[in-house]
């Protein structure tokens, strides 16, 4: 018991803990100052620490603890980053960043206009090449066969009766006619008897 | 790949002179394998998700890297990176895409594995096991934190740093990093041993 920490004028504010023990200021200072930068109330505290087994025991179990807490925590983050792959430099760094890199746009500008390029080639050869004669007389001849299908085409339109609808020859008129020849070509073969 | 005087160092002795400063910035790779393991385990503690603590591990020197003609001389090469991390794992923590992800994220540290890394030393299996389930609540108690408190209580017990330091880090004034200080070792306090409630 150390009637000094009781008598403190702020010791209200600072919630002690416990009757007569360090207060939560107090603990927090001691715990979280080290050895190179003492606390700046330290000599206060430490002499309650000192003649206070229970507030002694309580740091100790504490900065123990926290130091488990610390080497535990360094170990393991340390194994974990074993396992991640290394800070890749920037100057080592080969990201796709075409805003940054200019060498980039140079590249795909290239590519669009070889892309563009090839089509327009292919097109202009094809323009520039002769067209070959049979080609041309084919499609001369083409031409013609067309124009005749027209005509035909007109003619039967303008014709009054259509093809199909016109009625049929007379076939005895063609017999009669037969005859005739026949008649005709016996007088010519009795002539040439005679 | 990792220097073994890392985790030992104090950090007010990685502060560099002013010339020595900025050509270690420059040379980025001797930075990344000096500080990397520092700057990867707090944003591992602070997040508890080895994927973000990895990503933001790398963005933040990046980071560094392409803001190193901005770095003042005001502080250590350390403590910047640290202020770097803290804003980067604040930006992530802030986005709805994280609050998200923090619930079905496999890759969130599991306290077991974290007990289970503690030291192996001389002593008897029950004195380890005791010492897991020691770290296993400081980890529960420090994830019912609230991020200042969190984020000051990890500066100050896992990366050593001092008083001063976090305020730099943080760009809070002294005496309210002291009192998120107080306020989160009450808690672990309280976690660690109950019964120095019953006094109150």
């Amino acid at each position: 018991m150390t009637p000094e920490l009781r008598l403190q004028p702020d010791n209200t504010a600072r919630r002690p803990i416990g009757e007569g023990h360090l207060t939560e200021e107090q603990f927090g200072e001691l715990l979280s100052t080290s050895a190179r930068e003492p606390a700046a109330n330290g000599s206060l505290a430490e002499a309650h620490v000192q003649s206070c087994e229970q507030c002694a025991a309580e740091l100790t179990s504490l900065r123990e603890c926290l130091l488990v807490f610390r080497e535990a925590s360094t170990a393991y983050a340390d194994n974990e980053l074993r396992r991640m792959p290394q800070v890749t430099l920037p100057a080592r760094r080969r990201r796709f960043l075409p805003v940054v890199e200019p060498g980039y746009w140079v590249l795909a500008a290239a590519a669009i206009f070889l892309a563009a390029l090839l089509p327009m080639q292919v097109l202009r050869q094809h323009a520039a090449r002769p067209a070959p004669a049979v080609a041309a007389s084919t499609s001369s001849a083409t031409a013609e066969s067309d124009e005749a299908l027209l005509e035909d085409v007109n003619r039967e339109e303008s014709a009054s009766v259509p093809a199909p609808m016109q009625t049929l020859a007379d076939p005895t008129d063609t017999v009669s006619s037969t005859s005739a020849d026949i008649d005709t070509s016996n007088q010519t073969s009795d002539q040439r008897k005679d | 790949m990792v220097p073994e005087n890392i985790q030992t160092f104090p950090s007010t002795s990685l502060t560099l002179g002013a010339g020595a400063r900025t050509t270690s910035l420059d040379d980025l790779e001797s930075v990344v394998a000096m500080y990397q393991p520092r700057v990867f385990r707090f944003l591992l503690a602070q997040l508890r998700d080895r994927d973000a603590a990895e990503t933001l591990t790398q963005e933040t020197f990046l980071r560094a890297w392409t803001a190193r003609a901005s770095f003042r001389e005001d502080c250590s090469v350390s403590t910047w990176l640290i202020r770097i991390a803290l804003n980067l794992a604040r930006d992530h923590t802030r986005t709805g895409r994280f609050r998200f992800w923090k619930h079905i994220a496999g890759n969130a540290v599991d306290v077991a594995d974290v007990a289970a890394s503690v030291p192996n030393r001389e002593g008897s299996a029950e004195a380890q096991l005791i010492a897991q389930e020691q770290v296993k609540r400081i980890w529960e108690s420090v994830a019912d934190l609230s991020a200042r408190q969190r984020t000051i209580f990890l500066l100050r017990f896992l990366e050593e740093m001092d008083i001063p330091e976090i305020a730099a880090v943080t760009g809070l004034p002294l005496g309210t990093v002291k009192s998120h200080l107080y306020r989160a070792l009450n808690v672990i306090r309280t976690r660690h041993n109950p019964q120095s409630q019953e006094g109150l």
